[in-house]
């Protein structure tokens, strides 16, 4: 069965397609190309000035696993505040908050309503594996994949410790790959959860972890060069030292350096880009940051925007978290230690137009967006629901396409970082080509996924299809369609057929010997068995929805 | 022992308490097991079939007068749910259908705990890290043998740690009666400091460790029967540890207003933090009411809560695992699904065998310090259907 979806307009950047008016054909699944006139087409769907792009990509979303959930049980008031149809702040719309802690089956609804067909979870803890893949496996409509997180976790440390060669690192992290069902390694915080089990406070990235005498810089080398090495595509997933600390851009401006040129992503950059400067010790660094990404063509980021309003922070810093536990709003916290793997942190927290901070924080985010200069290099994240929910990216989209809109916005905060920032000075606009790249083909390019975030013969057929407006906040909310793999599945904002997506994952050969030592450690030190802790393809499709796909 | 290609008796996972042990040999309980480890898996089986008020018949039949009662009921309640994952997750999509809240029969204590998550939150750990950094253990008001027999056995006393001497962990018990401390005992016969008061002196104990955690200054020099000096010196203790670990089991606190003595320990551990390391663990569990709780809560968003079932009109009693615990008394229509072995002083309304995860079919659960999820193997020869199956074909009719 053949569907034709004619005379659309499309922005594929992975194709270098700016608007230009094409014929997109489907048929099981996938788009391939234009048929023989034999061939019948069963269905034709006439998009004429309609905007088309791929399903766009979330590459960094707390949707599924431990932290998420201990957010969901802690703040049973949230639920409330679903119902509110009024913004929190004088920026921002209803959906810039009230969405911090959704059901999986809201989280799955309201990602397919705004035309986004996949979601990764960027923090799954490998001990913490199988949650996160139960609760990805209950988001319906999306597909779902999850970075495994490395760098503090006491047997990679050992092995740092002990000067352990790259082969046997780059084993472990593969054979890691592999067990826990991932696409991608993160490490948060280099060495600093880990420092924080033996009362380190705080972590530089030329410090010692004090027990195992090894460096931040050190564990991003050796983890950098492994993901390298084992021919993964998605870069290192990096969460940097010092999150939230004023005067902390220096020492993501250093991480940068860490890895010699090898591919590094550095996640929620905007928490990292604070200078300290001004009479409030706070301030915007940037400018410094995007000319470092500008120039540094190894290095991706996400932005992690934050917008105002009630949210709550998830994260696995636990050492970070805990200080800003003093700052929770409402006033409660939950830290954990796990399983000598890694730890977590949730904290919730309410972002005011009026509180420079968080002020200069929102102008920070939009300053990264608009100054690196290359879309495919930089990616469209509020690190849901630390910045803001997800819900609030089309309102994110038309502040990057309309300065007009920005700048009103911007006149209505604090008036001390008004008068500390430059917004008003840039004058760029995204164009929807622009927004294409780094929600959907930039995405997909980084992650590795070869058949998602394009619109070329081969392509999965995930599809948006928008009513241009001139409002771009009321045009990326609500698409007219949305097609999941080729089917139909959402039309003017609404859920029409629910379906189920799949996993993506990374399975990069290793050394089966890797596992003699792993053996050893589990038997000895762990409280399960090896076996259990890894996750088969038979398992992830047990419910008879999911299904795993690989792309090594 | 029946062999069959999906039936796995080697290595196993126990579903009896909530600390999982994933050690056990089905074949062979004279090593890594406990009583209650034994008397789960040596249950015996009864491939019985479903009754209607007591008497015999099909599974269909007792299907649709399940759904009959649930359509014609007002306010249905699903409680019990001793069950896994996958019996969960269907239960939840048929309590869905007839708009029923759900409650583990476990939930007036593991209210206690989710009342102080949600009014302070917590500092916690898991049984890795207690396992190799834990230098200081204190035990409030529980032995935790009652509930996890095997906790010392497989996290305290083990033969290497990664940062710390198991042999040289402090054991200290706070409160509590007729407490089974033997377990605290190290086998180099260490033996644990013992402070016991009543059950209903825990509040007053707890809130006097959390002042002189906070280096407030008691007036009394005996709290609950408890010297004051020997309640500082365990505060030095807490505060000198590399890694203090203070342990409670909701379970263990049976009184009014439990929820506020769990806050006494979780704020002392908050304070203790701000300097040296500590984290608290709650322990205890069962019939799956972690799995419940978590997976509760990311299908509706929301942690469930504790009800009264006499409040309702028609009761589904899920319960797989432990056919020993009574059902609720009721007026109410009660449905009950579950191991076969369940016995009644009256015959329900509806009951359904339904095979019991860790045994007639495998599974997955949660451990009761969250974070770690446990496959469970099918390890005996079976017949009868999943929960999943019986609550599938109920949904059909619902709807």
């Amino acid at each position: 069965m053949i569907t034709l979806l004619e005379n659309a307009k499309v922005y594929d950047p992975a194709h270098g397609i700016d608007g230009v008016k094409t014929d997109i054909y489907i048929r099981n699944g996938h788009i391939v190309a234009k048929p023989s006139k034999t061939i019948k087409i069963h269905k034709t769907i006439d998009l004429t000035d309609k905007v088309v792009m791929a399903g766009a990509i979330d590459m960094h979303s707390h949707i599924g696993g431990g932290k998420v959930n201990i957010a969901r049980m802690m703040l049973p008031e949230y639920q409330e505040t679903l119902k509110y149809a009024d913004p929190e702040a004088h920026v921002c719309g209803p959906q810039c908050a009230h969405n911090a802690t959704p059901s999986t089956t809201t989280t799955g609804m309201h990602y397919i309503e705004m035309g986004y067909t996949a979601a990764f979870e960027p923090a799954v803890l490998g001990i913490n594996a199988r949650q996160a893949h139960l609760e990805m496996g209950d988001t319906p409509m999306i597909d779902k994949g999850g970075y495994a997180m490395l760098g503090n976790d006491d047997y990679f440390l050992r092995l740092l410790a002990n000067k352990a060669d790259q082969k046997t690192i780059n084993d472990y992290v593969a054979w890691t790959l592999n067990a826990t069902q991932t696409i991608g390694i993160k490490v948060v915080n280099p060495g600093g959860i880990n420092a924080f089990k033996f009362n380190q406070r705080r972590l530089d990235l030329d410090e010692y972890n004090k027990y195992y005498q090894v460096s931040p810089r050190q564990i991003l080398q050796s983890l950098s060069r492994a993901v390298h090495d084992i021919g993964v595509a998605k870069p290192l997933h990096v969460h940097c030292n010092n999150l939230g600390v004023a005067g902390n851009f220096q020492t993501t401006l250093d991480t940068m350096g860490a890895s010699d040129g090898i591919p590094m992503h550095l996640t929620h950059i905007q928490f990292h880009s604070y200078g300290a400067e001004g009479d409030k010790k706070f301030s915007s660094a940037a400018a410094e940051i995007a000319e470092a990404i500008n120039n540094n063509k190894h290095i991706t980021a996400d932005v992690g925007q934050i917008l105002f309003g009630q949210t709550v922070t998830v994260s696995g810093d636990s050492m970070m978290q805990h200080l800003n536990a003093k700052i929770a709003n409402p006033k409660k916290s939950v830290m954990m230690d796990i399983e000598c793997d890694g730890g977590c942190g949730v904290v919730p927290f309410k972002y005011r137009d009026e509180n420079y901070v968080n002020a200069m924080q929102w102008a920070i985010g939009l300053e990264v967006f608009l100054s690196v200069e290359d879309p495919w290099r930089v990616f469209l994240t509020t690190d849901h629901p630390n910045g803001a929910p997800f819900t609030s990216y089309p309102h994110l989209i038309r502040l990057l396409m309309d300065k007009s809109f920005r700048d009103e916005s911007f006149d209505k905060l604090n008036l001390d970082a008004q008068a500390m920032s430059n917004l008003k000075a840039i004058n760029r606009e995204y164009s929807l080509y622009e927004i294409a790249a780094m929600t959907r083909a930039g995405a997909a390019k980084l992650i590795g996924m070869n058949d998602q975030g394009h619109l070329g013969e081969g392509a999965a057929a995930n599809i948006t299809v928008y009513t241009e407006q001139a409002d771009k906040e009321a045009m990326f909310a609500k698409p007219d369609y949305v097609f999941k793999d080729g089917e139909l599945v959402v039309k003017y904002g609404e859920v029409v057929k629910v379906v189920w997506g799949k996993t993506h994952t990374a399975k990069p050969a290793y050394d089966k010997s890797v596992e003699k030592d792993l053996k050893d450690y589990f038997d000895k030190y762990h409280t399960t068995q090896l076996d259990n802790y890894k996750i088969s393809d038979d398992e992830m499709a047990a419910d008879g929805r999911n299904s795993v796909t690989s792309h090594t | 022992m029946h062999k069959s290609k999906n039936i796995d008796t080697s290595i196993a996972t126990c579903p009896a308490c909530g600390i999982l042990c994933d050690d056990i040999n089905v074949s062979d309980p004279s090593v890594n097991n406990c009583a209650k480890s034994i008397s789960f898996f040596t249950q015996p089986i009864t491939e019985i079939s479903p009754t209607i008020a007591g008497k015999a018949v099909s599974l269909d039949e007792a299907v649709a007068k399940a759904a009959s009662i649930l359509k014609s009921a007002q306010a249905p309640i699903f409680a019990g749910l001793s069950t896994d994952l996958a019996g969960f997750r269907a239960a939840f999509n048929s309590a869905q259908q007839v708009k029923a809240p759900m409650m583990h029969m476990n939930s007036e204590s593991t209210w206690r705990n989710t009342k102080v998550l949600q009014s302070k939150g917590w500092q916690t750990t898991t049984l890795m890290e207690v396992k190799n950094r834990a230098d200081v253990i204190l035990c409030i008001g529980t032995d935790v043998v009652s509930h996890n027999p095997r906790f010392f056995e497989r996290n305290v006393w083990n033969k290497e740690a990664l940062f710390t001497d198991p042999q040289a962990r402090d054991i200290i018990y706070l409160g509590g009666e007729n407490l089974d401390t033997s377990h605290g005992v190290s086998p180099k016969g260490k033996e644990p400091t013992v402070l016991p008061c009543a059950t209903e002196a825990l509040p007053e104990i707890t809130a006097a460790l959390r002042t002189l955690i906070q280096g407030k200054v008691l007036n009394a020099t005996t709290i609950a029967g408890i010297a004051v000096k020997a309640l500082q010196t365990i505060v030095e203790q807490l505060k000198q540890a590399s890694y203090a670990v203070l342990i409670w089991v909701a379970k263990d606190f049976n009184f009014a207003h439990a929820e506020l003595t769990i806050e006494n320990i979780t704020e002392s551990v908050v304070t203790l933090n701000a300097d040296s390391r500590a984290m608290g663990l709650a322990l205890g569990g069962s019939d799956g009411d972690t799995t419940v709780n978590y997976a509760h809560t990311w299908l509706s968003a929301l942690a469930p809560k504790d009800h009264d079932v006499s409040q309702h009109d028609a009761i589904v009693w899920i319960n797989s695992f432990s056919p020993d615990k009574p059902l609720p008394t009721a007026d109410a229509p009660m449905i009950a699904i579950g191991n076969s072995q369940m016995q009644f002083a009256m015959p329900p309304a509806v009951f359904i065998p339904v095979a019991t995860p860790a045994l007639d079919c495998a599974g997955t659960l949660f451990r009761v310090d969250s974070s770690i999820v446990l496959p469970l193997k099918q390890t005996r020869k079976s017949t009868l259907p999943t929960l999943s199956a019986v609550m599938n074909k109920m949904d059909a009719l619902l709807t």
